[in-house]
């Protein structure tokens, strides 16, 4: 390269990003330790007590055996649920928070929990006895749809990221309204009801687990993928166009990404709200804007907020539990207040 | 790398704003286009840089057809940097520099050591390595500017077009962009930029080609088009142009409209 000399080249190499790639290293193993701790706590307390030593022998005993059977066939596939659905949702929050440069991007606020929502509850009301698999995919066709209508809805020649947001509350509106009343024409356990209008993980177990794996896990990939991409596209449409990057086709991916995290979400969790919102921000604080640090953090704070709610969720009455989402919706909500009134 | 418009016609704001303009821009040359506002010379630039796509015509880049080209590949070979920069990009000039490497860098690649040397050689060429580490924010204009050049030079482009480059600079500012056009140039990269001020496109550019009604009106060595008779036809105005003493490059001004009283001194 002309103009470049070795002189050049080590007097630059302060610049390159070296102790901020240790620094995210050693909030990535703090992350994931709180998880794991999160983790530990779930197998540890619930309707039967067990001590650390006991939970950690249930995770490896048959179901024959008590701790066994309650950490093996409840607890744990409880935890890794909420820990698919935090993750998920805090991708999808991360991607349309990057996508419409608005900070108010969320699942729930542009309509997507909303068209997921709607799609598993017509194909819970017209049949009620729907495997887990079928919900799963009546919400990846519902996730889809909703990505799809806010993308045609916002599209005149180029998405504004206003009239996106727009569109996706008036959707969320819509949607919410349909899903109640399909809801209140079924009759079915009300534990079940409440866990997929407020969002919770009552009952949720490997079937659910395996019934969005193969959706969640590859677009967890392509957020991964995309996140160059996103980057460039932040610089906007016509710096994007010119660095290689097709404005309209990566925002089109990246919403259907996101359509799709947010329906495996839903199709286990029901409408769990504000995860999404909160925990880009969060994942903000420790991982800058770079959406290849920012899209893994949401991610590990995602599952980290839903993990650790669910914990509550199940401890704060007992021997009953609230829905999961009551917490997510108790801490989301003030933030939401305070991103109104100081960030946008 | 020549880049080349075979009759192209483009259509801004549902009206076309460039009739059938062929050209040829030849490798290593340093352009300047030209033309009063609405004259069609941004549209032109964005036709030539695929960023608008052409109602009828082609851009071959090298004999190619840049539609045909992917827009990554065309990347690597081409870098353009649009009039207004984005509101609120919030990072630090050394994170916008490296995004200019999109293009090189594959999905989950790491960064090579070509990446680093094309950063570190952007950032010292558009010389703002010594505000690598600040947030664009935080910048002069001049020096925002220059980071944003730097940008598309982390590209290691081979053509580089450039949307009025000193527009709201200083005068300071404004030399200091051309001068790094100039230098740019000499290392062998095909400059194009639409440049309002035609003192700075007479005395830095070497080929102006002046643009009216969406039409070619002259193009050619600034020394030979930048004269009274051609500046005229294009801007509309009687126009005076002076020998800079020092160079003895054109200085084109607009003359004195009649009836106007020229300041005196005293």
């Amino acid at each position: 390269m002309a103009g470049l000399t070795a002189e050049v080249r080590t007097g630059m190499s302060f610049l390159v990003p070296r102790g901020r790639s240790r620094r995210h290293v050693a909030l990535a193993c703090a992350g994931v330790l709180a998880l794991a701790v999160i983790g530990l706590l779930t197998m540890m307390f619930g309707a039967v007590n067990l001590s650390a030593g006991e939970a950690l022998s249930g995770l490896t005993a048959g179901s024959d055996s008590l701790s066994g059977l309650v950490v093996g066939q409840i607890r744990l596939p409880r935890f890794l649920d909420a820990v698919l659905v935090g993750g998920s949702l805090g991708v999808a929050g991360a991607l349309l928070q990057g996508v419409t440069r608005n900070p108010l991007g969320d699942p729930t606020i542009f309509g997507l929990t909303g068209a997921a929502g709607l799609a598993t509850a017509v194909s819970i009301s017209i049949n009620p006895q729907i495997p887990q698999w079928g919900i799963a995919l009546a919400a990846m066709i519902g996730g889809l749809g909703g990505a799809g209508i806010l993308f045609v809805i916002a599209y005149r020649g180029a998405v504004s990221p206003v009239r996106l947001a727009l569109a996706g509350v008036a959707l969320s509106a819509l949607f919410g309204a349909i899903i109640v009343g399909l809801i209140a024409s079924v009759r079915t356990f009300i534990q079940t009801t409440l866990g997929f209008l407020a969002g919770g993980l009552y009952g949720s177990d490997w079937s659910d687990l395996r019934s969005i794996l193969p959706y969640a896990i590859p677009a967890l990939a392509a957020a991964v993928a995309l996140a160059g991409r996103l980057n460039v596209l932040s610089l906007g449409d016509e710096v994007a166009t010119g660095l290689g990057v097709l404005a309209d086709r990566t925002r089109l991916a990246i919403l259907v990404v996101a359509g799709i995290l947010t329906a495996s979400a839903v199709a286990v969790a029901g409408l769990v709200g504000f995860v999404g919102l909160l925990s880009p921000h969060i994942a903000r604080y420790v991982a800058g804007s770079d959406n290849r640090y920012l899209i893994p953090a949401s991610a590990l704070v995602g599952a980290i907020i839903v993990a650790g709610a669910d914990l509550v969720a199940k401890l704060i009455i007992m021997p009953s539990e609230i829905p999961m989402g009551i917490i997510t919706a108790a801490i989301g909500a003030p933030f939401l207040l305070y991103l109104v009134r100081f960030k946008v | 790398m020549r880049l080349t418009s075979e009759s192209l016609t483009l259509r801004y704001n549902g009206r076309d704003a460039v009739h059938e303009v062929s050209l040829d821009l030849e490798s290593g040359e340093l352009i300047a286009i030209v033309g009063p506002n609405g004259s069609g010379k941004t549209t032109l630039l964005r036709g030539l840089s695929r960023l608008l796509s052409p109602v009828a015509g082609h851009v071959l880049l090298d004999g190619d057809d840049i539609r045909a080209i992917s827009s990554r590949d065309v990347a690597r070979r081409l870098a353009v940097l649009p009039q207004e920069h984005p509101e609120g990009v919030d990072i630090t000039v050394h994170e916008l520099v490296w995004r200019g490497r999109a293009p090189h860098q594959g999905i989950l690649q790491r960064a090579t050591a070509t990446d680093h040397e094309a950063v570190a050689w952007a950032l010292d060429a558009a010389d703002v390595s010594h505000v690598a580490a600040r947030p664009l924010g935080s910048l002069s204009g001049g020096e925002r500017q220059r980071a944003w050049i730097a940008l598309a030079l982390a590209q290691q482009p081979r053509v580089l077009l450039l949307d009025e480059p000193t527009s709201f600079l200083d005068v300071q500012h404004q030399v200091e962009v051309m001068a790094l056009l100039s230098r740019l140039n000499a290392e062998g990269m095909t400059i194009i930029a639409v440049v309002h001020d035609l003192a700075l496109a007479g005395r830095f550019m070497q080929r102006v080609i002046g643009m009216r009604d969406g039409l070619i009106a002259f193009d050619g060595p600034a020394g030979e088009v930048l004269r009274p008779e051609p500046l005229e036809e294009v801007f509309g105005v009687p126009m005076v142009v002076l020998e800079d003493p020092e160079s003895g490059l054109p200085v084109p001004l607009p003359r004195y409209p009649e009836g106007a009283v020229p300041a005196s001194n005293g």
